[in-house]
């Protein structure tokens, strides 16, 4: 297995572009996703059903670490290593900033109306429904591991049987 | 950097178009404008989707709060173009019917 991709980035919303694009590089190696635009490598789109999950996942968690372990202050580091492997990518970030309790997130409404609609509380959600696995150790240092497996059919689509 | 979103103001609706990714840095712009229509009592509001391109939970709750204004004052919201990304959300979310998407 390769080394990891590593990436050390301030713990501020100011350096998440940074992160979310490699991420969206390494999402890209699994899956072997085309560009729709090969002429514009800075375009934001993500269209793949494995890169949609990862990018929509990691991007929570990273708004996770900023707000709420470092407050949205310049206060600490995210330390983030990915692991592509041909049926699945791993992301491990690492901060040393507050804890917080995961099981204390709400889930949303079971019924969803007008009135019900949330205005807060969905990026645990998004990032947990949308990954096949996700942890979160407490620390410091607190610990967040992300995995998402590739489909054995698109794995085998891709020559990957 | 380009403006994420683009109004336009008829006596009969008013028109948003969202664009390139909708998130925690860029939701903050948004949510100004977005308390200005709130405030205008629109009667109708479409929200264009199509050129959006990233979404997240900020995001989207910039949204839910237009949504919820716009109602409030009796007038109804519309929005229209979601794909990719962005419609896996909401979809993920369960608030794709909500907003008939």
């Amino acid at each position: 297995m390769a080394a990891p991709i590593r990436l050390i980035v301030p713990g501020t919303l100011r350096y998440r572009a940074i992160a979310v694009r490699l991420v969206a590089e390494s999402a890209r190696l699994v899956s072997q996703s085309a560009r729709q635009d090969p002429k514009n490598p800075l375009a934001n789109e993500v269209r793949d059903p494995f890169d949609t999950a990862v990018v929509s996942a990691f991007a929570e968690i990273f708004n996770n670490v900023a707000v709420h372990a470092y407050k949205r202050r310049d206060a600490g580091a995210i330390e983030i290593a990915i692991t592509p492997s041909d049926r699945e990518l791993l992301i491990e970030l690492t901060d040393h900033g507050d804890p917080f309790d995961i099981d204390e997130v709400a889930p949303l409404p079971a019924e969803l109306d007008e009135t019900t609609l949330p205005e807060g509380g969905m990026g645990i959600h998004i990032a947990k429904t949308m990954l096949d696995e996700m942890t979160y150790e407490p620390g410091p240092p607190n610990q967040w591991r992300l995995r998402k497996v590739l489909p054995a059919t698109r794995a085998v689509s891709n020559g990957r049987s | 950097m380009a403006s994420p979103y683009e109004v336009q103001r008829t006596d009969a609706e008013t028109k948003l178009a969202v664009r390139g990714s909708l998130d925690i840095n860029t939701a903050p712009q948004l949510a100004e404008e977005i308390d200005k229509i709130i405030a205008s009592k629109p009667k109708k509001v479409t929200v264009d989707l199509a050129g959006l391109d990233l979404i997240d939970s900020s995001g989207v709750a910039a949204l839910v709060k237009l949504y919820k204004g716009v109602r409030s004052s009796g007038g109804a919201l519309a929005m229209i173009g979601a794909r990719d990304q962005p419609l896996e959300i909401f979809k993920l979310l369960r608030m794709d019917k909500v907003f008939n998407l």
